[in-house]
């Protein structure tokens, strides 16, 4: 346990500066930004809607509309290959390799690095979606939205978001602990966000494991009838890569 | 003889999937406390060797024993005590020096107050907020050097670690380990292709070529080997009275590319050599020992 902690600290280091935590923050407060400015934009509209006594869900549904279809998606994929990239672009596999630590213990930590900054991106998504509920009004003297902030609401479905894009995580880890090239796992990245996105009406789209934030975001839809349990769907294909990623990392014959 | 080896495989094999064995029968035996220079031409094996030693390969055949314990099973405690560079550096390009070292240390867990020493040691404490990437060769390599010696090791292997540094920092380098042998006992395992490059620190060496191992032992047993196999070469602005000189004398020589060589003679034998030479009024350019360098010694070793 103390050796992950010492490996996890030692990997948290190396994710400074890197492009991944650049992504992270941008990816954060993009659309937050944009729906502030939409919202001086129209600030004519801003003392009605802050009246609205479901203010909170309808900014949380906007704010997520393109978050939950195409940023997250594509921030996990991004994510967890920059983070393995950088062994392979700095050529370190052979000092991490090098150093007095289990393999097991050297894969958790990576993953570990990756998932604490989806968290780390989930937190100031939700500072994001905070101020752009705020800012605007603050700015043209627009009294405090009425609706007090469905805190449970949030939470949950910050939960369900994470658990959603595990899947991702885990696979894009799985490839890209294995390729040097930094294109392969995109790529396949790429290709598996695209087809999870023209599987979304087909009834058998929810195998598909890169659809889950898509779904979570439509099943509160009026049209939505696909139901299916998508926290277990989520969690097995999370077991089942994460399982085979660490297997094919440990027989890789060549180890740095 | 019973002698303790920090280091020692036993009939180490080694094939990359593509086809030939790139290692046949490598048995190193590095002794405490040694310097030991691993010597061999671009692609001898040199590189897969220490690999295999440090786990980075996945042995096939043979034995490898480090601190007098079996390497696989052992990993994690011989880790603890080596410090490693293989080849090219290992840097983190977006980190600077001390975040470099920062996160080795979070790893073993040694005292912060380290890091400033081991870039005192090998003179980048003033890189500041310089990142890696923006180093040069030689700084590359040295703080690669620092990062080997944080956590004390007792064994330093060492793949090519003058590579890239100009004359100054060799010798500089040199120093470096040459006091980390004496005052702390580390044992170290330098590799080079160069045999004059390390000459001056090792104590032990092995010449390794196409993936066999040809010399192991002393300095001095190379030295002995080399003088036995070494040879003479003679340039003067005669051919035809040298020719007849060294016949007289009943010296074997080969005329080749302007120059006489010959198996090295006897000392008294160069003095009489000279003399009859000069006597015979020819003028004497040049006459030095040829064939010490390593290239030499392998065609010796490969032919004979
Ligand atoms: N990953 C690999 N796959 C296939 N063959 C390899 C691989 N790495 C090395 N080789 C081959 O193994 C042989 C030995 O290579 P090695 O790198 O050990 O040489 P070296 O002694 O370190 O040479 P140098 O002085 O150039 O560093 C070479 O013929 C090389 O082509
Ligand atoms: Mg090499």
């Amino acid at each position: 346990m103390i050796q992950f902690v010492q490996s996890f600290e030692s990997e948290w280091l190396k994710r400074k500066r890197s492009l991944a935590s650049w992504l992270v923050i941008c990816g954060a407060f993009f659309t937050p930004l944009v729906i502030t400015v939409a919202k001086i934009v129209r600030h004519g509209a801003l003392a009605a809607s802050s009246r609205l006594p479901n203010y909170w869900e309808a900014l949380w549904k906007s704010s997520w509309e393109s978050m939950a279809i195409f940023l997250l998606p594509l921030g996990a994929i991004l994510a967890s290959s920059l983070i393995t990239q950088l062994e392979f672009k700095n050529n370190t596999w052979k000092l991490l390799h090098t150093t007095p630590q289990r393999y097991g213990v050297i894969f958790l930590a990576k993953l570990s690095v990756i998932l604490v900054m989806m968290l780390q991106f989930l937190i100031l998504f939700n500072i994001g979606i905070y101020l752009s509920g705020v800012l605007p009004g603050l700015l043209f003297g627009v009294s405090y939205p009425a609706e007090p902030i469905p805190v449970t609401y949030f939470m949950t479905e910050n939960g369900r978001y994470f658990l959603a894009c595990l899947p991702i995580i885990a696979l894009q880890y799985l490839i890209s602990l294995q390729f040097k090239n930094f294109l392969v796992p995109v790529g396949i990245g790429l290709v598996l966000w695209i087809l999870s996105v023209a599987v979304l009406s087909w009834p058998y789209g929810h195998w598909i494991p890169y659809t889950y934030c898509s779904f979570n975001y439509l099943k509160d839809g009026p049209k939505f009838t696909h139901a299916f349990p998508l926290i277990t769907f989520a969690l097995g294909y999370f077991l089942l890569f994460t399982v085979t990623a660490y297997i094919l990392y440990l027989q890789r014959k060549e180890k740095g | 003889m019973e002698q303790s080896y920090i280091l020692e495989t036993r009939a180490l094999g080694h094939r990359f999937t593509d086809g030939a064995a790139v290692l046949n029968d490598i048995c190193l035996q590095v002794p405490e406390r040694s310097v030991y220079g691993f010597l061999g031409a671009n692609g001898a094996g040199k590189t897969t060797t220490l690999r295999l030693v440090l786990g980075l390969l996945e042995k096939q055949q043979g034995e490898i024993l480090l601190f007098g314990q079996p390497f696989g099973r052992n990993r994690l405690q011989a880790l603890q005590r080596i410090g490693a560079m293989i080849e090219s550096p290992s840097l983190y390009g977006h980190l600077t020096a001390t975040e470099n070292l920062l996160v080795l240390q979070k790893i073993y867990g040694c005292p912060k107050e380290r890091i400033a020493l081991v870039l005192e040691m090998v003179g980048l404490s003033a890189t500041g907020s310089k990142k890696a990437a923006r180093f040069s060769l030689g700084m590359k390599q040295r703080l690669s050097i620092a990062m080997a010696l944080l956590h004390e090791p007792s064994l330093l292997i060492l793949d090519e670690p003058t590579n890239g540094l100009d004359p100054n920092g060799m010798i500089e380098v040199r120093e470096l380990l040459l006091s980390l042998n004496r005052k702390h006992g580390i044992t170290i395992v330098i590799s080079s292709h160069l045999l004059g490059e390390i000459e001056k620190m090792v104590s032990h060496v092995g010449i390794i070529h196409s993936g066999s191992l040809l010399f192991q032992g002393t300095l001095a047993e190379l030295q002995q080997q080399r003088s036995a196999g070494g040879r003479l070469s003679l340039y003067t602005d005669d051919q035809s009275k040298t020719t007849s000189v060294l016949r007289a004398m009943n010296i074997q020589a080969t005329f080749d590319g302007g120059k006489f060589t010959m198996p090295m003679p006897q000392q008294e034998m160069i003095a009489a050599l000279a003399k009859e030479l000069i006597g015979s009024g020819v003028s004497l350019y040049e006459l030095s020992p040829a064939g010490n360098d390593l290239e030499a010694i392998f065609m010796d070793m490969i032919t004979h």
